[in-house]
């Protein structure tokens, strides 16, 4: 699995900068920056909002689709982290709500941004009222009465596909399909009304008529179906990809362990006295029989589930193989990492390379913080010269 | 290229072009895009000018300024406003004014904007997104509540137009 490539922070925000200006731009190009334009969806006499939303929402979930049937990612990991819960009442209610806002002001919240960077100065009132309805909400949404309401119907991270009861792989798959059927239609059906009250329309407001284009439309719906249908009958489930287990060596771990514990969940599956004497800092003690209890299949998938077992190991465990996340093995299980980590380690002969001074000042130093060592190990002998020559005098900018 | 601001992309290209992004957007960030969660961050931190106090005692303002907080939706924001400015200077759309109707006067049509905008900001509070968090970036991933917000959504849009029809038209 490649994607999601979860940049560090400061590389999200460039992209996100990025993504917003593609976002803005093209929000733009489609005439989203003018009241009357959006609105015209309301008045049947131009449905732009309803193709452009329609068509962004299909193109997007087939490449979500397409990248999870080749094993690029997992449809279900994306959305698990892209979608907020599903909340019945609330939303359907407060949709309800958006709309009529949307109807008032003449844009949604993304493009009032847009008609702002355009000049509107009723994108700018706009935008100055999202901002307040959004503090507004926050300051009662947590007292009584209202806090009722805001999470009432909860019924977590809902899928349309669990709703039909289809299966977990191909189901996205199938509602892919179903969606495209259901938006070829509508687009008809949409461009049947828009020609009924063309007379009427606002010749700034008016769409692109159907024709050439409209043929091109259906084509390539039908192109996007059929990669759909090719996506069921690939093997190569994203499922079936998670489930090998690669390898990790006890200095990967030791690394992470030390360095980004955050990135790792160390689960020790060996018997619970064994893991409650010694096991790897940070790790969980969870006996190979209470593994199904912590429903590995639908847990949070962000890190890196690693198992350290009582010896060298081929498969993970069952209970731990429908993990979504990736997952690893510590090679060699429990007494490779004792070895590495807990007994000291011996001295490299004088003149060894310098990889091996520094790997070995690495584990002399895991092993007296984790032995509780007071003295320090013995130094490293002096090794050959140290390349690039030996350090001029002086220093600072002048070398 | 000529200059034509009554001219738009074809809405099924824009489609596309949208749905390009929006999935970029997925496989990179692994989330969808936004535009009312940079709202409330920009709220909240101008409220914090003037109350911080009150914004450390309101558990959701106070949720908006710690680190774990989507704080790149601010900057996703930032880029929508590039995006736009770029896009509107190069078809010729770059132009202060108020967009309305000939039957209903400028303050009516503002004081209706900052209404309706007000309006939205609220509710998307209360569905966790807007049409671009819900509708577009959920609703891709096929979740249920998005889709129900994007019936909502037209059921609420269709309802209020009548009444507010003399503002455009």
């Amino acid at each position: 699995m490649t994607f999601p490539l979860f940049p560090s922070p400061e590389a999200g925000l460039v992209f996100a900068v990025v993504s917003g200006f593609g976002f803005g731009f093209v929000l733009e190009r489609a005439g989203f920056g003018r009241a009357q334009k959006l609105v015209g969806q309301f008045y049947g006499y131009d449905m732009s909002v309803f193709k452009v939303m329609f068509t962004a929402v299909i193109t997007a979930m087939m490449v979500v689709v397409a990248a999870s049937a080749v094993g690029l990612t997992d449809f279900k990991l994306i959305a698990d982290h892209a979608t907020s819960e599903t909340l019945l009442v609330p939303f359907a209610i407060g949709g309800m709500l958006v709309g009529a806002g949307f109807v008032m002001s003449g844009y949604c919240p993304g493009t009032s941004w847009v008609a702002m960077a355009s000049g509107k100065v009723d994108g700018l009132f706009t935008v100055i009222g999202t901002v307040i309805g959004a503090v507004l909400w926050s300051e009662v949404e947590w007292r009584p009465g209202f806090s009722t309401f805001h999470n009432m119907t909860n019924v977590g991270n809902f899928y349309l596909w669990e709703l039909l009861h289809l299966p977990g792989r191909a189901g996205p798959v199938i509602v892919a399909v179903a969606v495209i059927a259901m938006a070829a239609g509508c687009f008809v059906g949409a461009e049947k009304i828009e020609r009924l009250l063309a007379d009427r329309a606002d010749p700034l407001a008016r769409a692109i008529p159907g024709g050439r284009p409209r043929g091109l439309v259906l084509t390539g719906f039908a192109a996007l179906a059929l990669v759909g249908l090719a996506a069921l009958a690939l093997p190569t489930g994203t499922q079936a990809g998670a489930r090998e287990a690669s390898a990790m060596t006890p200095a990967e771990l030791a690394h992470h362990v030390f360095d980004s514990p955050w990135t790792v969940r160390v689960l020790d599956v060996r018997p619970m006295a064994e893991c409650a004497a010694k096991r790897v800092p940070g790790s969980e003690c969870v006996p190979e029989a209470d593994l199904g209890k912590l429903r590995l299949a639908d847990a949070e998938p962000s890190r890196e589930l690693v198992i350290v077992g009582p010896g060298v190991a081929a498969a993970p465990p069952a209970a731990a193989a429908g993990y979504r996340g990736k997952l690893s093995l510590l090679q060699g299980g429990w007494p490779a990492w004792e070895a590495y980590a807990l007994a000291p380690p011996a001295p490299p002969a004088p003149g060894a390379p310098a990889a091996d001074v520094e790997a070995y000042r690495v584990r002399a130093g895991i092993q007296s913080a984790l032995t509780g060592m007071k003295a320090a190990p013995p130094p490293p002998p002096p090794t050959a010269a140290p390349t690039g020559g030996p350090k001029k005098g002086g220093g600072g900018c002048s070398g | 290229m000529e200059r034509d601001p009554n001219k738009f992309w074809n809405p099924h290209l824009a489609g596309v072009a949208l749905g390009l992004v929006l999935a970029t957007t997925y496989l990179v960030m692994g989330s969808g895009l936004g535009a009312s969660g940079g709202s409330l961050r920009i709220g909240v931190w101008f409220v914090s000018l003037f109350a911080p106090g009150h914004v450390a005692a309101t558990p959701p303002l106070a949720r908006a300024t710690v680190a774990e907080h989507p704080h790149w939706l601010v900057y996703e924001l930032f880029g929508v406003m590039l995006g736009g400015l770029v896009a509107a200077y190069t078809s010729g759309r770059l132009k202060a004014e108020v967009l309305k109707g000939p039957r209903i006067s400028t303050a009516s049509r503002l004081a209706l904007a900052l209404a309706g905008g007000t309006l939205m900001g609220l509710a998307a509070k209360i569905t966790r997104g807007c049409a671009s968090g819900q509708a577009l970036s959920g609703g891709a991933l096929l979740s249920v509540g998005s889709w129900v917000f994007f019936l909502a959504f037209f059921v609420g849009g269709y309802g209020m137009a009548w009444f507010v029809r003399r503002e455009y038209r």
